[in-house]
């Protein structure tokens, strides 16, 4: 029987992990949901994110939240930018996958080279911050993390939820043909949207080099449980994508404390067969 | 790459574009006479791009070296690379390519487990000799023509944690009890099951046996376990950066091990990482004495810094992955030279029979699966260096194995 | 006029629909368009909806020329359309759909007061506001998407079969709502397969076949026809 600190430890660990994942699959779910783009080239831009915050602070000087100023709006502009390549190109929902695929090689490949393939850790002096409660510690990076994750996914979900923006967005992303005979210009919103998505991974790019240490290879590890996490959540919602991220690394952290570990991802992907079979409303 | 699933062509391409300045592929440099050119892969991408990058410098520098000594058998030698993105079925279909589409005279055997085993099995298939510089389970390697530059000896899984366990033995205080968890990766999990069976027969008590799935994304809930189960000795089965997350992991939540000791690190970062100081792993070289006084070292070690530099990585020490990459060519060079000529079954024959002077030291292939002895070398972070504390013999005037 | 559409030309790719159309419709009028399956009549609708781009001829409403005007824009010349089988915005709720309904903005300063127009039409929305529009009955769903269309202010109103698929007590309901939205001072354009409803309702009448005009007019002069009376009520006397 696992110790009550070992498990509380586990717990803690598992649910601020949950904030990265859900950081990092909020692009996908809202890009998927509301642009109809299956959009993986997220996860390379938020290690581009998080190699440039590590370049910016070992080498300029910049702190983490200076990083965030520049990262967050500059990538907003790269989203609009990928968008208005996109549809110059006449990316569809089935060919974006692939082009998306392409694009996260491709940058894959440019942090390679620009960085090698060695690791790279961010010595922010802020990775040792931990507090204790009790017997347990919350580690202080990791906690801001989830917590910029709540903001944003509670702030994402209500823009979508209660402004006229938000709902063109939505109604555009069933029908456009309708949605553009009320006067919504879906073309307009859509760059807005997608400036949202990539500045979401700007966002988990700089927690990401904040917490961990950098690899290009690192990208494909998340991939599989971003789409498990989008997936669970719902697409195109940004709250359940948080919520299914806090769910998926509760369960994987817990399993890893009280059993064989390399069970953890058969624990998540059985999360996600059990809830595509039973549907549950917010699927 | 590996990865992903989809492989488009025409993404492809411009995906391998920025990749293209590392790759010299296929690229022919015509000269009389015609060069000997020796086909290769190594996961120029992927998860384990990064240790390849010290096995491919490697292979240039002695490459230039040779060719800078007049060649080999009077002809200058062409290193025809090509990435395998981490993954064997690449590998395998690359070598067949090397072999069939480009004749290469030679060939070497690619980075990692898996790709080493994919490119054997393709080598059989055309008798060519194979030298092989990291894969440690050298059963696997059942052809006659597949020779190991990295000595672990014929059974390392008996060998290997022997001589980690006797190593810590050497100390004043030996440990009492071991933690052990491993990567479920190949190599990884057969050292592990190696090292609990013998902590259990020396009465080493095994506080857990763990797998955890590769590559991993959280080591917090491991580091939460090695903690809990407080082991005077961490065994840690990890490739790559995992003994790093393990370590910042370990960190945060107030945790540092008594004795710690790593399979598979990237060793510059473990050397440099906070936290990391007095963590141990496996060595067959480093650069310091009397290992820099071995064959081939005053080549390799200044031309390493300066090109690993020159790559931009952050830790430019010549070690284990470099070292026993420039033996593998050593050793192919060696036969050439001895039979005076490419044929692979002249080369392989000679191999059998005789030793060969490396940068690793002296080997020899005259065992089961065509090894040699055990050579493996404990080695410990100390000051952000790494060290070679174990056998005595190879370590350096002056340092200690720090211990509790 | 208010609508005035002249010798429109609309295709499919390289499959032209509807040939040479001329149709207006003038302030204070319900103008019906009448066809059988297949004869172009929500291609002509959707064209002046601005849904479809026609190939050529002439489109305006009060003046103003509606051949370069955006898709998106037509709403903001006060065309609102309902369309053929509904379309709903089905996993939003009644509201939200509403909403989107006045989402230009000259129809968002009177958000409450349109709202208030529609929940008085159709009361059994009211309750259902914040109901999911797609799990709504057919005949709310026709409300909802009459609704949504009347919360864009539209000075003319495209009805496209809003009887279909409706029992016929309903489609009572439903033509007695679109009486009381043209007394309120709406132009209304309604096609319809339901022949007599649609003629009753109207002041004028478009027989459309096979993508072109075939027959104009008043309703009574239009029923005294044998050929129209035969093809479309089903009886020659
Ligand atoms: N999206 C489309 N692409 C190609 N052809 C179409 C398309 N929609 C309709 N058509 C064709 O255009 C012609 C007119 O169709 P339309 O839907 O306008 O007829 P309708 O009068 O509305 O018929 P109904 O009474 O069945 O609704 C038909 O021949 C139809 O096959
Ligand atoms: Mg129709």
């Amino acid at each position: 029987m696992p110790s009550v600190t070992l498990l509380g430890q586990a717990v803690i660990a598992g649910v601020l992990i949950g904030g990265l994942y859900g950081l990092l699959a909020a692009g996908l779910s809202l890009s998927w949901g509301l642009l109809k783009y299956i959009n993986v080239s997220y996860f390379a831009l938020a290690f581009l994110s998080a190699y440039l915050t590590y370049q910016f602070g070992t080498f300029n000087g910049i702190a983490p939240w200076w990083s965030a100023v520049i990262l967050v709006p500059a990538f907003f502009l790269l989203g609009v930018l990928q968008h208005w390549t996109f549809m110059r190109l006449r990316v569809t929902e089935l060919t974006s996958l692939v082009v998306t695929f392409g694009l996260a090689v491709l940058i894959e490949s440019l942090i390679q080279w620009i960085w090698t393939a060695d690791f790279r850790k961010y010595e922010s002096g802020f990775s040792g911050l931990t507090s204790k409660i009790g017997p347990f510690f919350v580690p202080t990076l990791d906690f801001l993390a989830l917590v910029s994750a709540t903001i944003l996914a509670i702030a994402t979900w209500s823009w979508l939820r209660w402004t006229y923006v938000g709902k063109a967005l939505r109604a555009a992303a069933m029908d456009p043909e309708m949605a553009s005979a009320f006067g919504i210009d879906h073309r307009r919103l859509s760059f807005l949207l997608s400036g949202i998505c990539s500045a979401y991974a700007a966002v988990a790019g700089i927690f990401i080099a904040l917490i961990a240490t950098l690899a290009p290879s690192e990208i494909g590890t998340w991939i599989g449980v971003a789409f498990a996490v989008v997936i669970i959540g719902g697409v195109g919602n940004p709250l359940g994508a948080l919520l299914a991220g806090i769910l998926i690394g509760f369960a994987e952290s817990v399993t890893m404390a009280v059993t064989q570990p390399a069970w953890a991802p058969l624990v998540s992907f059985t999360i996600l067969i059990v809830l595509l079979l039973w549907k549950p409303r917010w699927t | 790459m590996a990865k992903y699933m989809i492989r488009p062509s025409r993404r492809a391409v411009l995906s391998s574009l920025a990749a293209a300045s590392l790759v010299s592929a296929g690229r022919r440099v015509y000269a009389a006479p015609a060069p000997i050119r020796v086909g290769c892969t190594l996961a120029l991408t992927g998860p384990l791009a990064q240790t390849a990058l010290v096995h491919k410098l490697a292979a240039e520098i002695f490459v230039a070296d040779i060719n800078k000594h007049g060649g080999l058998l009077g002809r200058s030698v062409e290193y025809v690379l090509y990435d395998d993105q981490s993954r064997a079925d690449q590998t395998r279909s690359l070598y067949e390519k090397l072999i069939t589409v480009d004749n290469v005279d030679l060939i070497m055997a690619p980075y990692a487990t898996a790709a080493t085993l994919a490119a054997i099995s393709v080598a059989q298939r055309y008798g060519k000799i194979i030298i092989y510089s990291s894969m440690a389970q050298v059963y696997l390697a059942t052809y006659d023509r597949a020779f190991p530059a990295s000595h672990g000896g014929p059974h390392p899984e008996i060998s290997n944690p022997k001589v980690i366990l006797d190593a810590w033995a050497s100390t004043p205080h030996p440990p009492q009890s071991i933690a052990i968890a491993a990567s479920k990766f190949p190599s990884a999990l057969f050292e592990a099951k190696g090292v609990r069976d013998l902590a259990q027969k020396r009465g080493i008590k095994v506080a857990f046996y763990l797998e955890y799935d590769f590559p991993s994304r959280d080591m917090n809930p491991i580091a939460a376990r090695f903690k809990d189960a407080n082991a005077d000795l961490v065994w840690l089965g990890c490739l790559g950066v995992e003994a790093n997350q393990l370590i910042e992991a370990m960190t945060k939540i107030d945790y540092k091990p008594p004795r710690s000791f790593y399979l598979f690190p990237a060793s510059g970062p473990l050397a440099s990482a906070p936290g990391g100081e007095g963590a141990t792993a496996f060595s067959n070289y480093e650069e310091h004495p009397p290992m820099d006084k071995f064959k081939g070292a005053d080549v390799l070690i200044p031309a390493f810094h300066e090109r690993a530099k020159a790559a931009g990585m952050p830790y430019t020490r010549v070690d284990f992955q470099a070292a026993t990459e420039f033996a593998a060519w050593q050793m192919l060079a060696a036969a050439a030279q001895a039979t005076s000529s490419l044929d692979d079954a002249k080369m392989a024959d000679w191999l059998k029979h005789h030793q060969v002077e490396t940068v690793v030291g002296k080997l020899r292939f005259n065992e089961e699966f065509n090894c040699g002895d055990d050579l493996s070398k404990v080695k410990q972070v100390q000051k952000g260096k790494w060290q070679v504390v174990w056998p005595v013999a190879f370590r350096q005037p002056g340092t200690t194995f720090i211990a509790p | 006029m208010l609508l005035e559409a002249s010798h429109l030309n609309i295709a499919y790719g390289d499959a032209p629909a509807v040939w040479d159309v001329s149709l207006d419709v003038d302030e204070g009028e319900i103008v019906s368009v009448i066809g059988p399956n297949g004869a172009g009549k929500t291609t002509l609708i959707n064209a002046l909806a601005g849904l479809l781009r026609p190939r050529g001829g002439a489109l305006g409403i009060a003046g103003t020329d509606l051949m370069s005007v955006a898709s998106h824009d037509f709403c903001r010349h006060g065309i609102a359309l309902v369309p053929e089988s509904r379309r709903l915005f089905a996993a939003m709720s009644v509201e939200e759909n509403l909403d989107i309904g006045g989402y230009r903005s000259a129809a968002r300063r009177h958000r409450n007061e349109s709202l208030e127009q529609v929940y008085a039409l159709f009361p059994a929305l009211r309750e259902r506001r914040r109901q999911i529009a797609g799990l709504l009955s057919g005949g709310q769903q026709q409300m909802v998407a009459i609704g949504r269309a009347l919360m864009a202010r539209p000075r003319l109103l495209l009805l496209d079969e809003p009887s279909l698929g409706l029992a016929p007590a309903v489609v009572n309901d439903v033509f007695a709502a679109i009486g009381r939205i043209h007394r309120g001072g709406v132009a209304i354009l309604l096609v319809e397969q339901n022949v007599p409803k649609a003629l009753e309702i109207a002041n004028r009448a478009y027989v459309l076949e096979q993508g072109r005009i075939v027959a104009s007019g008043a309703p009574e002069p239009l029923l005294a026809r044998a050929e129209i009376r035969e093809a479309y009520l089903g009886f020659a006397n």
